[in-house]
């Protein structure tokens, strides 16, 4: 008696292997409803919360980004004259990056100043004008980077002046949103770590649950890719059960708290409008669900296939 | 089919299971393989089925040299054969049928395909109307049935059983060593461990001796007779 006849060719007996390892994948999770629904949800928790926080960070950026904010550098000068003033402001002028310049004598500092004054003759208690000359400069581009390096021109160009620049809230901004990205990544690297090893110690049990049919099995020539690809499948349907479960989780999350932060950020008198994640968002949660659920499986099963 | 060359298997607590073993089996063959409990019986079947390996000596079967046969070529080695064991070994959380189709899968049968060589297998054996039964609701007789339609539902070129009558009564024992003479009868070489000396000695069959892990060296050709 010689094996043949009626057996599939290679390729197709090895797509029909897999065809059969998924579906008897998805049976032994439907058979088990209880064990399966709480990996989904252990999973949708872990993979929303980061997701979350990175909603809410890039909700922030998005708010410092599209502020509609012209920045400013002002120039303060001390004993400049009008001919030192007039000077300065051309070589600001001829400087790349510079939109707009517009210098503003001492005396003229001061005539706005008086003018400002509920009572003018507080002034003539002063001797001289202690105010500087200010030279206000508006970049051509509004990024920090581009303010920053206008910034350190300026400085070479007039070393004596004192500048200050109004754009100093969106670096920090930008500084909060680097450090809180980092802190993200770092937590979600975490939870990744955290998710696998929860996988992998589902299909290691799972295995060891199939001890006797994997000894049998082995005896009649099963490699243990083929004993191996059920626990993928697994991890394949759990990592996409808990990815799925975890944009309803996000959905619901942005919906529950999109009133109350959009308040907040209102009373600090910033714009944001809390928006739900994008399509993109979705396809990275689901893809890392599968991801995840795959290295859990190999992992898992591969410990307990060398027992 | 099977080729051993002066064979010894040691175990790790020293003990020596098989002394410098030489025994040849041609395709077609049959024999039975006797002598008593701690002989070496169980380890010889192991080691021609490449579940043990040889402490020394050469093992050549269908062909294939053992000894240096690549690890990744073992499960397809295993292929060609059929085992049955003492014990059965069926799984129990699935039915009859799923039982005897376990090689099929793992060969990549498709469903019907697999479904009607599993019929096929259990007719052979006569327990085709338990094909849905559960195996616990069986007899020991046809539980070790099963195990055999589990063993030849591939159509291995070689049948190897360890004991395959050892919890049977004399009728059931007898049934179950007739279905071994069919499959010979087509063809399929077999080796099968018995300490039942009454039972196989009616068969007209070779019968190799083991007595302490000792065998005397024997060809077992396709004739009745062994030399």
């Amino acid at each position: 008696m010689k094996d043949g006849g009626g057996r599939a060719g290679c390729l197709e007996a090895w797509l029909y292997n897999h065809a059969d390892a998924a579906r008897r994948s998805f049976r032994r999770r439907v058979d088990a409803p209880g064990q399966t629904l709480i990996m989904i949800a252990v999973l949708g928790f872990i993979l929303a919360l980061p997701a979350y926080l990175w909603l809410l960070l890039d909700n922030a950026r998005a708010l410092s980004a599209g502020i509609d904010h012209e920045p400013r550098i002002a120039l303060y000068l001390d004993d400049t004259d009008a001919d030192a003033l007039a000077d300065a402001t051309a070589r600001i002028t001829a400087l790349p990056g510079v939109a707009q310049v517009t210098p503003t004598g001492a005396d003229e500092a001061l005539d706005e100043y008086r003018a400002s004054l509920p009572d003018p003759a507080l002034l003539d208690w002063l001797e001289g004008n202690p105010l500087p000359a200010i030279i206000e400069v508006v970049p051509r581009e509004r990024t920090p980077e581009a303010v920053a390096a206008l910034e350190s021109r300026l400085a070479m160009l007039l070393p004596e002046a004192v500048s200050v620049s109004d754009h100093e809230w969106v670096r920090q901004l930008q500084a909060l949103h680097a450090a809180g990205l980092r802190v993200l990544l770092v937590v979600a690297g975490l939870l990744a770590l955290g998710i696998t090893l929860i996988l992998s110690v589902a299909a290691a049990s799972e295995l060891r649950e199939r001890r006797e049919e994997i000894a049998i099995s082995r005896i009649s020539g099963a490699t243990d890719r083929f004993l191996r690809r059920p626990s993928l499948y697994g991890g394949l349907l759990l990592g996409l059960g808990g990815g799925v479960f975890s944009l309803i989780l996000l959905g619901a999350g942005v919906i529950l708290t999109q009133a109350p932060v959009e308040a907040a950020a209102a009373a600090f008198g910033l714009p944001l409008v809390f928006a739900a994640p994008e399509a993109r968002v979705g396809l990275i949660l689901l893809g890392t669900g599968l991801v995840l659920g795959w290295i859990g499986a190999r992992l898992g099963s591969g410990a307990a296939l060398r027992e | 089919m099977i080729r051993l060359q002066r064979v010894t298997k040691r175990f790790d607590g020293g003990s020596e299971a098989l002394s410098n073993v030489s025994l040849r089996v041609d395709a077609g063959a049959l024999a039975f393989l006797t002598g008593p409990s701690g002989a070496g019986k169980s380890t010889l079947l192991r080691l021609i089925a490449r579940l043990e390996r040889p402490t020394r000596g050469r093992i050549m079967v269908n062909g294939k040299d053992l000894e240096t046969l690549p690890r990744s070529e073992v499960p397809r080695f295993r292929r060609s054969i059929g085992l049955v064991f003492q014990d059965h070994r069926l799984l129990f959380d699935r039915p009859v049928h799923a039982n005897v189709a376990l090689p099929l899968e793992i060969l990549g049968y498709r469903r019907g395909e697999a479904r009607k060589r599993v019929r096929a297998a259990l007719d052979k054996v006569g327990l085709l109307q338990k094909e849905n039964a559960q195996p616990q609701t069986l007899s020991a007789g046809e539980q070790q049935r099963v195990g055999i339609a589990r063993a030849i539902v591939h159509r291995p070129a070689l049948l190897l059983a360890d004991e395959p009558t050892g919890n049977l009564d004399p009728r059931l024992s007898r049934e179950i060593m007739q279905l071994f003479l069919d499959f010979n009868r087509v063809g399929v070489t077999a080796l099968i461990a018995s300490h039942n000396l009454e039972l196989i000695s009616g068969l007209g069959k070779p019968i190799l001796h083991l007595e302490s892990g000792n065998l005397e060296a024997r060809h077992v050709t396709q004739a009745r007779s062994a030399g």
